[in-house]
């Protein structure tokens, strides 16, 4: 009986007992310095979980390890870049109206792009490699190498200047807790589209065939339904979240290059490890986390920021091999 | 529905072959299933029955054979296209979405919602009444039995013509076994049924043509009320000893 | 009661052998092994000697990679770091925390053994038990990590400067053993010769390996999961020990190359999208699970590599006007990278597991 109830509620203790664990720094840090560090690091995490998503629900549908996810949340960028060059006037005007306009086109362009790309991806190569984890990851990481070189051919090899837009720029002083903008409209990107995720697997009849083809593909099949346009569907969806996370992260950093997808990539694997493959809360509260350690270590021991990652990563492997929310 | 004449073959099944990986498992399998009959599946563990099943419904490939369905050929057809002819598949594991509700499973299983279908529902939930009781419940923290009608629930709520089910009476306990007996007796009457088993308890309850596989191919087939008369038979292919029940 | 007749299975052994040793591949082998012992006379410009020591180094890490993925079936992004790590023992025994002797030389060899193999051990034990792919993940992660920390612990490592060093008495550049055969045989030239000599002697370990019942231990796992299920948990260990064995080859030839080079830095010694990426081009072309296949990938490439910059200006000379054909051919990577798709998809097995499937084909007729 007390096993059952635990198990109900297991999500919600995972969570609880998380966010107990990150008030853990206030030991350390200044109350006003942390809150800072702490919107930082859920900015971070929003954008992350944007990528990660994508490699967490494409896995578990499809049983495919996207080694190209990179390279596609690259794209979206360069996409992105591509228009706010072109539009260069709404960027730097200093109207909300202007800004929201041009950002709101270049996640469409970019989205719609790499959703394509995604599509002609899984239809043409990883249809090839279905249940095949070794070639699969083989075939992704040449398809990355093209992209990423396609990406110098088009654009050219050089560091690019990614321009925030202006009334996105900037900080807000709320009670001498320096808060910057931009971090909290990817707080709320991300939440927006956590919500949407979320309410489409639950709500619609489409996500409940998503969810349940996670759980049995061949039965999904059996009852009807073509899997095979479902799989590529949920590539492309897939594909268009790193787009958006590799546009909402270009303006974070400020830059756009060739190989800024292999840095995110290794992120995204280290959120799904710790999530689970499969979950897409998992993917978030493991992009949360993170998000929020790298923070707070960079600002505390600024060297082993890189590594505390690893090392979460290697303790969940080691206590909870499945991770946090495995479906 | 058209109501097909009496002894018309609905499924034929011809030299079929499947391969799993290197495993020759079906080495030439024939078949019919009978409008207005229950055509049962017998044999041992291994011998082929379910791999038919699945073959039949496109989850896997026949290497070579044929299968018609209403005089269609279907061996090359992938499993949603058959699914879409008319055919509903209740697989040995039963295939429970457990994360899901119990109403969300229905939801997946239904292709179209309308009218008749909602009748149909309707028509499943008075067979089953737990389906009804746990409807907002996650499907894995139904019981077995519940589990096994909310399968078979599924398979038949569309315009179903032909029904395969895999080994329902599996680890059920006899009570609800005879709730499953029910059910294929109130279904057969105006679908067809393929019905694999290895409970010949079960078998003879509701079958009324039979076909014995051993090792791949079919070794004996007639009509259900030969089978129960003859107990030589049974012991040969079923390994049911004069002792048992 | 005295055997005098061999058995029926240990004539076919002995039939197996000599066939082995008459065959046309044994022939071309010797001949390869020719070809690069006479390089250093042949084509005696340092391009050259250096080119072969590229493809000599390369080919026995491809291989070493292969013994992991052709045979045990698990892709690794961290081979480039263990390279990399021995490279990095080379330099600190030689170099940051010793000084080049002998001594040293031998301590290097025997550093970069251990510690890529604990750590190898390490990876494998904790990761293969999940699942294999996240042994993938795993290692790219590791491998990154690994740049960053040697990048930013510069007290420790040198960080991206380095590390320059030398190497001890005879194979030091500027030891001169006077003339032979018209050229001078100078430390580089029996460095390059103790290079290929430990090579080629890994090569056959690795062979030996192969052929060892814990290798056909591995090839069934890995093509038959039906198998690994009867062995139940021990699969993992197998896995590992294979994995941990063609780790400890690569750190020793990232030690043998760090010799040649003198000189360690992150990107070019630990890097991912360099060392990583080259090996996975080549163990793909050449062909995974044949060890042969690492050298052909190796040839390939580097030879494409080295020579590309004539083949650029050839094509501007024969083709003043086509500004694509230059943009295609300066993005030489993106060749390669289609090529690579291309090679996974129809060809598989590479160019020798290709030609061995068409001898084997051609046998069974």
């Amino acid at each position: 009986m007390a096993d059952t109830i635990l198990r109900r509620w297991n999500q919600e203790i995972t969570i609880a007992g998380i966010a107990i664990l990150f008030l853990l720094p206030l030991l350390a840090i200044q109350p006003k310095t942390y809150l800072t560090l702490t919107i930082a690091g859920l900015a971070m995490g929003m954008l992350l979980f944007l990528v990660a998503s994508g490699v967490s629900i494409i896995f578990g549908l499809m049983d495919v390890l996207n080694f190209a996810h990179g390279a596609l949340f690259a794209w979206g960028a360069y996409v992105g870049f591509s228009v706010f060059q072109t539009l260069m006037k709404w960027v730097v005007a200093d109207s909300i109206l202007q800004n929201l306009a041009v950002f709101c086109i270049a996640m469409v362009a970019a989205m719609v792009t790499v959703g394509l790309l995604g599509v002609i991806l899984e239809r043409v190569i990883v249809r090839r490699v279905y249940g095949n984890h070794l070639f699969q990851i083989l075939i992704t990481f040449g398809t990355t190498i093209v992209l990423v070189e396609l990406i110098r051919v088009f654009w050219g090899p050089n560091d690019e200047v990614m321009t925030v837009p202006r009334t996105f720029s900037g900080n807000w002083d709320i009670m001498d807790v320096i808060v910057s903008r931009y971090r909290i409209i990817c707080i709320l990107l991300g939440g927006v589209v956590y919500g949407l995720i979320q309410l489409i697997l639950k709500k619609t009849k489409l996500g409940t065939i998503v969810r349940a083809g996670v759980e049995d593909r061949d039965m999904v099949q059996a009852m009807g339904h073509n899997i095979y346009l479902l799989f590529t569907g949920v590539f492309a969806v897939g594909a268009g979240l790193a787009a958006l996370g590799g546009l909402s992260m270009s303006i974070f950093s400020l830059q756009v290059y060739p190989d800024m997808g292999g840095t995110y990539l290794l992120f995204a694997f280290i959120v799904v490890i710790i999530g689970g493959l499969g979950s897409v809360t998992g993917s978030l509260v493991g992009a949360l986390i993170v998000g929020l350690s790298y923070n707070y270590v960079a600002y505390l021991v600024p060297w082993a920021a890189a590594g505390v990652n690893v090392l979460i990563m290697i303790i969940i492997l080691l206590i909870r091999p499945t991770g946090l929310f495995q479906k | 529905m058209e109501v097909p004449s009496v002894n018309e073959t609905i499924l034929k099944a011809e030299d079929v072959h499947t391969f799993i990986e290197q495993h020759h498992i079906l080495q030439g399998v024939s078949f019919e299933a009978k409008a207005d009959a229950v055509t049962v599946l017998l044999g041992r563990n291994g011998a082929g029955k379910s791999t038919t099943l699945k073959t039949v419904m496109g989850l896997l490939p026949a290497s070579k054979g044929k299968i018609t369905y209403q005089g269609k050929e279907i061996q090359k057809s992938k499993p949603y296209q058959i699914a879409r002819m008319g055919i509903g598949f209740v697989p040995e594991h039963m295939g429970i979405f457990a994360e899901l509700t119990v109403e969300e499973n229905m939801r997946v299983a239904m292709l179209v919602e309308d009218a008749a279908t909602a009748r149909r529902l309707e028509v499943v939930l008075d067979m089953f009444a737990a389906l009804k009781k746990f409807w907002k419940t996650k499907a894995g923290n139904l019981s077995g039995g519940q589990k096994q009608m909310l399968a078979i629930g599924r398979a038949i709520v569309n315009d179903t013509s032909l029904l395969l089910i895999d080994e329902p009476s599996k680890g059920l306990a006899p009570i609800i076994v005879d709730t499953v007996i029910d059910s294929i007796n109130q279904i057969k009457e105006h679908s067809v049924v393929v019905l694999v088993e290895q409970n010949f308890y079960m078998a003879s309850s509701v079958g009324d043509d039979f076909f014995i596989l051993d090792d791949g191919m079919v070794v004996h087939s007639g009509r259900m009320e030969e089978l129960i008369r003859d107990e030589e038979l049974q012991s040969r292919y079923l390994g049911i000893s004069k002792v048992e029940d | 009661m005295p055997m005098t007749e061999p058995t029926p299975v240990q004539m076919f052994h002995m039939e197996e052998k000599s066939r082995q040793y008459h065959s046309g591949g044994f022939f071309l082998k010797i001949a390869l092994l020719l070809l690069f012992l006479l390089v250093p006379f042949l084509f005696p410009s340092f391009k050259t000697v250096d080119l072969a020591i590229q493809i000599i180094i390369f080919g026995a890490l491809v291989a070493s990679f292969d013994i992991l993925l052709g045979y045990t079936g698990i892709l690794s992004f961290g081979h480039g770091m263990f390279f990399g790590l021995g490279a990095y023992c080379m330099a600190f025994l030689l170099g940051k925390y010793g000084m080049p002797s002998y001594s040293n030389l031998l301590l290097g060899f025997a550093f970069a053994a251990a510690v890529s193999a604990v750590l190898a051990l390490l990876i494998s034990l904790l990761t293969l038990r999940v699942k294999a792919i996240f042994f993938s993940m795993i290692t790219l992660a590791i491998a990154e990590l690994a740049i960053v920390l040697f990048t930013k612990l510069s007290g420790l490592t040198g960080g991206e400067d380095g590390i320059s060093f030398m190497t001890p008495g005879i194979f030091n550049a500027s030891f001169s053993m006077g003339d032979f055969m018209g050229i001078e045989i100078t430390g580089k030239i029996i460095t390059y010769y103790f290079i290929l000599l430990c090579c080629v002697a890994l090569f056959l370990a690795m062979l030996r390996f192969t052929k060892s019942p814990l290798g056909r231990v591995l090839q069934a796992i890995r093509d038959n999961a039906q198998r690994a299920e009867a062995l139940g948990n021990k699969t993992f260990v197998y896995q590992s020990i294979s994995i941990t064995f063609g780790c400890v080859v690569a750190a020793l030839i990232g030690a043998l190359y760090a010799m040649w080079m003198e000189y360690v830095n992150p990107e070019s010694s630990l890097g991912v999208m360099t060392i990583m990426l080259d090996v996975l081009l080549m163990v793909i072309i050449g062909g995974m699970g044949t060890l042969y296949g690492g050298i052909i990938g190796a040839a390939f490439l580097k030879i494409t590599q080295t020579f590309l910059p004539d083949l650029q200006s050839l094509a501007q000379d024969m083709f003043p006007q086509a500004e694509l054909l230059h943009n295609i051919l300066e993005r030489w990577l993106l060749l390669f990278g289609i090529l690579f798709i291309l090679v996974v998809i129809f060809f598989p097995k590479g160019v020798i597991g290709s030609l061995q499937e068409r001898r084997y084909q051609k046998k069974k007729n």
